[in-house]
């Protein structure tokens, strides 16, 4: 059961946060140099527009108002779910937006998905064998997993298994062989992290008197460790992906650029180039609000992967 | 009871030692003894004895420690060379193990349902376990074949008496109280159907009156199953209660082992003489308790000869030389000992100078004043001094509704801690308040303290009203010195002796020359050398480190002196030595104290006046011998009856049910729900305060109670009054 007042805070907590982010996009994309209204001429029609039209599109998009007006008509129009439309083709930011972001969605959860199933074995062996070389092997690993650049690795990937081997192609999207490198690029540094995470819950879990409890019952080591240990050892781990995820979005950005895969990173890029200002802020906005609903899930999924929290407050 | 075919267990010579940086520690160093079908045989020995790791030695879970020597044989299974599968089946089979702090021990994601079931599944197919199965998937766990492990684990938490299993069976371990969730942890370990239970201080986490009820499982298990129990425990006196033949540990070494009575009765080896010593009688009120000189050594040396040599008054040198022979002293005792004609000799010789210096100390006690609560009854106490501390109509309530919804939809839940408490505590006296955990013994010390505010009534220091911490004149701080339960997380870790002790200078502007004067003296005071005063906690025993903490408590020279449960935890013997100091030292500086716990032996011992409460009420105060002799509460009473007696001449009787919850505190006589003798009246009506002799009762039968309290013979259990529940 989730207490109402615990819900309500989260609530405001995120208006908070989303009005924040919304203010500096807003603010840092009128403080950049460059006329947008001149740049999307240009772009449209190749050659230097006439001060008429730009003029006319200055008015047609409200580029005249002041600063705060103009802001004060966009959060307006948010709260009618309109989030603006783009300054080249006239489409609805929100239209856009639906249109890119699965396959963004798509690679941030298969990096998620490689990353869990890299880290929790590892994680798990390493604690078993502690101090042992398998322990020290692992550790290394998750060094050099932490430390590497994901857009390196993404074209190290590209080289040896797609130039070299030839196993996947080297960029698009659409079939899950198009997913494999992107994937494990932007996975790995999230995978090393959660594997030094996962190996120091366990050690702290496999500590605890349940444990021996656990086995003086006669289960077998497999079951003491994967049923028992591994259950408590994930209720901080979770906490950890979840606060993850907001950063895999971020490197989603530059792994889609790498891989020149068609999604939220590739949209927000060009847009930021083409000073298309309503998309920018739409995609801004849009990750902030994913974010902040991934934070409200892992404290949710935290009170149900921990029942003592679940029905308020350990127990004296 | 004597076995005359094989032992169902039968430890020989066992030796187990763990490996560390500083060399190998021999924790078990020859342990030989027998358990028999059916049979109760408790373990006894101080910490550091080795008496865990016996027991761990034997379900197989020594590690990280190592059997290097002897045999373990289990019904003619040598289990220290057999396979770890085999052991792995042993346990989930024949050997199950109950340990000490149910809080720990359960795992806290699971249901209580789901890990007993999990035991019945191993003990059903042992050799097959499919961690999908245990994971419980679906597809992979039978329906049919869980749902009747489901039926049988509410057959078990019935069995063990949790009441209403059927609707608990979905609870998760900390919807439990302390003694239920040790009451599942034996379910559990009655789901393998073992021969031999190994119990780890089953009871030391426990309430007394909890205690006594899992005893008495215990007790019935043997008789209704034939289960064996190797009884782990610090405590003779569960052992009186309880085991059939007694073991004593001492430096992974067995001292003595016999029939319980004949040991308990007739110790013959110093070590058990001494750790019989150390208990605290019911006439010892205020007198000297013995105690074993010197420490359990953190570590026993490879060298030859008795390893207890070291404190015993009686050890020759040939003691430290020569391992002690093992003599057999009839009446199927065993005794590791070379010197017993001597120690046996100079014992009967000594035993009418025994008598003369327990007079001796009991003259040196200071007669201290007895005096009684200012509320009118008592007109002897002098009215121009005031009461160093006064509480006077004082209750906490706390609010624990969830949201501001969840109080429009059922309104407010509250939890009443301390509810109406009155007392007055004059100079010089010293009060104990007692209860079990829940009756809001700790909210009365934090209130008293200043760390909580009371919601009704008024906290006074002689006779000023007094607020919170925040609102207390320094003065006022200075004047009371508390005692924390748990030193060991109630003192800085990072902090030396010396700066731990400092702190309440230090906070009362004092300079560093005075400081380091004060620092001397406390240590001298509170009889530890000077040179602790540079260590750290890590480095101090529990009780140097309760010393320590007693040092801090009296820097300021406080006029009150509050201790909350100032042994708990300690061994017998260190718990002997502490309380004889605290006496020393409240007779020397004629400290006012005010010592609260769940421990009615400790609390009898140390006060002139008792307070029981039950629920936040206070049910009965009187003097201590009078509340020990004749209680005139059915609660005071109970306490009594559930500690267990060495002597063994009654069995220890355990309080019906559990404490109910403060929020839904039940109506009229707030005990009436475990009352032995309670009337419908009790239920219908709160009864009024009635004063029985001495001492004072909130019960509507005091007088009849008090009255059975004295004729009462221990075995006659049938009341005279009609049971209404």
């Amino acid at each position: 059961m989730i207490s109402t007042n615990f819900l309500a805070y989260r609530l405001a907590t995120a208006l908070i946060v989303l009005f924040g982010v919304s203010v500096l996009t807003f603010g840092l994309i009128y403080l950049t140099p460059g006329d947008p209204a001149e740049t999307v001429l240009i772009q449209q029609t190749d050659q230097q527009p006439s001060q008429e039209a730009v003029d006319a599109f200055r008015a047609e998009h409200g580029l005249n108002d002041p600063i705060p007006l103009q802001y004060v008509d966009w959060v307006a129009g948010v709260f009618q779910g309109d989030i603006g439309q783009s300054y080249y083709s006239d489409r609805p930011v929100s239209e856009m937006i639906v249109q890119h972001a699965p396959a963004t969605v798509e690679l941030a959860v298969a990096a998620m998905v490689v990353a869990l199933l890299i880290a929790i074995p590892t994680g798990v062996l390493s604690a078993i064998h502690r101090g042992e070389r398998l322990d020290v092997a692992c550790q290394l690993g998750a060094l050099v997993g932490v430390s590497m650049p994901n857009f390196w690795l993404g074209y190290l990937l590209i080289i040896v298994f797609s130039l070299h081997l030839g196993l996947f192609p080297v960029s698009g999207s659409g079939g899950l062989e198009n997913l494999v490198l992107p994937a494990v690029a932007l996975g790995t540094g999230m995978a090393a992290i959660v594997t030094r995470l996962v190996r120091t819950a366990m050690l702290e879990e496999l500590d605890r008197a349940y444990v021996d409890a656990v086995r003086s019952k006669g289960l077998g080591e497999r079951i003491v460790i994967y049923k028992h240990a591994l259950r408590n050892a994930l209720i901080p781990v979770v906490t950890v992906v979840g606060l993850q995820f907001g950063f895999v979005l971020n490197g989603a950005v530059v792994i889609e650029i790498v891989f020149q895969r068609p999604g939220l990173g590739t949209l927000l890029v060009d847009a930021i180039f083409a000073r298309d200002y309503p998309v920018v802020q739409g995609v801004v906005l849009v990750t902030a609000v994913a974010f902040v609903l991934t934070n409200l899930l892992v404290d949710l999924s935290y009170r149900y992967l921990d029942p003592r929290i679940r029905l308020g407050g350990v127990s004296a | 009871m004597t076995v005359a075919s094989d032992p169902l267990l039968d430890v020989e010579n066992l030796h187990t030692h763990f490996r560390t940086d500083e060399g190998t520690v021999r924790a078990v160093d020859g342990a030989s003894f027998t358990v028999g079908e059916g049979e109760i045989v408790g373990i006894v020995g101080e910490s550091g004895s080795g008496k865990s790791v016996t027991g761990r030695s034997i379900i197989g879970l020594e590690s990280p420690g190592e059997i290097v020597e002897g045999s373990i044989t289990f019904d003619g299974t040598e289990l220290t060379d057999a396979s770890p599968a085999t052991r792995r089946r042993l346990r989930g089979t024949s050997i199950s193990m109950v340990f000490q702090d149910p809080n720990t021990t359960l795992n806290p994601v699971f249901t209580v349902g789901e890990q007993i079931q999990e035991s019945l599944k191993v003990h059903a197919d042992p050799d097959r376990q499919r961690l999908l199965e245990y994971l419980g998937v679906p597809l992979f766990r039978s329906r049919s074949e869980w749902s009747g492990y489901r039926e049988r684990a509410i057959e078990l938490m019935e069995q063990v008496g949790i009441a209403d299993p059927g609707d608990r069976i979905d609870d998760y371990p900390h919807e439990f109280s302390g003694g239920m969730r040790q009451r599942v942890m034996l379910a559990i370990a009655l789901a393998a159907q073992p021969d031999l239970l190994i119990a780890d201080e089953p009871t030391t986490a426990l309430d007394t009156t909890t205690q006594a009820q899992i005893l008495e499982r215990l007790r019935e298990l043997r008789e209704t199953f034939g289960t064996a129990v190797l009884l782990i425990t610090h405590d003779l006196g569960v052992v009186a209660e309880t085991c059939d033949r007694v073991v004593v540990l001492y430096g992974g070494e067995v001292m003595e082992a016999g029939p319980t009575d004949r040991v308990l009765t007739e110790p013959s080896h110093p070590y058990t003489r001494g750790l019989l010593e150390c208990l605290i009688e019911a006439d010892d009120h205020g007198s000297r308790l013995s105690a074993i000189d010197g420490l359990v050594p953190d570590r026993f040396g490879s060298e030859p000869g008795c390893p207890f040599a070291s404190r015993c008054d009686h050890a020759v040198d040939e003691c430290r030389t020569v391992d002690p022979p093992v003599v057999d002293v009839g009446d199927d005792r065993r005794v590791a000992c070379g010197e017993l004609d001597r120690v046996r000799r100079r014992t009967e010789s000594d035993d009418g100078e025994t008598t003369v210096s327990g007079h001796a100390s009991r003259e040196g006690v200071v007669p201290r004043l007895l005096a009684f609560d200012g509320d009118g009854i008592d007109p002897d106490t002098d009215p121009h001094e005031h009461p160093v501390l006064e509480l006077e109509g004082v209750s906490k309530t706390y609010d624990t509704t969830d949201s501001t919804l969840e109080r429009l939809r059922s309104g407010r839940q509250l939890l009443r801690a301390v509810d109406g408490v009155d007392l007055a505590v004059e100079p010089g006296e010293t009060v104990g308040i007692v209860g079990e955990s829940g009756s809001g013994k700790s909210t009365i010390v934090r209130l008293l303290t200043g760390l909580e505010e009371p919601t009704d009534g008024e906290v006074r220091l002689d006779g000023t009203s007094v607020g919170s911490v925040d609102e207390r004149t320094r003065e006022q701080l200075a004047d009371v010195g508390v005692v924390f339960q748990d030193a060991r997380s109630s003192i800085n870790p990072r902090l030396t002796v010396a700066e731990a002790i400092a702190e309440p200078l230090v906070e009362a502007g004092w300079d560093e020359d005075r400081r380091e004067r004060r620092i001397e003296e406390l240590l001298e005071l509170v009889e530890l050398a000077p040179e602790y005063a540079q260590r750290r906690p890590h480095q101090l025993s529990g009780g140097q480190l309760q010393r320590v903490a007693i040092a801090r408590a009296i820097a300021l020279e406080p006029r009150l002196l509050v201790l909350d449960e100032p042994v708990s935890g300690l061994d017998v013997s260190i718990r002997a030595k502490i309380l004889n100091l605290l006496a020393d030292m409240r007779d020397r500086l004629g400290l006012t104290t005010v010592v609260i716990s769940h421990d009615l032996d400790v609390v009898t011992h140390l006060a002139d006046r008792v307070l029981v409460t039950y629920l936040g009420r206070v049910v009965e105060r009187g003097p201590a011998e009078t509340l020990c002799d004749r209680p005139s509460h059915p609660y005071t009473k109970a306490l009594y009856d559930a500690i267990p007696s060495v002597t063994g001449s009654e069995t220890a009787r355990a309080l019906a049910g559990e404490i109910p919850s403060p929020v839904n505190r039940p109506g009229g006589c707030a005990f009436h729900t475990r009352c032995p003798m309670a009337e419908p009246e009790c239920e219908a009506e709160d009864p009024a305060v009635t004063r029985v002799g001495e001492a004072r009762s909130r019960c509507h039968f005091a007088e009849s109670v008090a009255e059975r309290s004295t004729t009462d013979s221990p075995d006659s259990e049938s009341p005279d009054v009609p049971n209404s529940s």
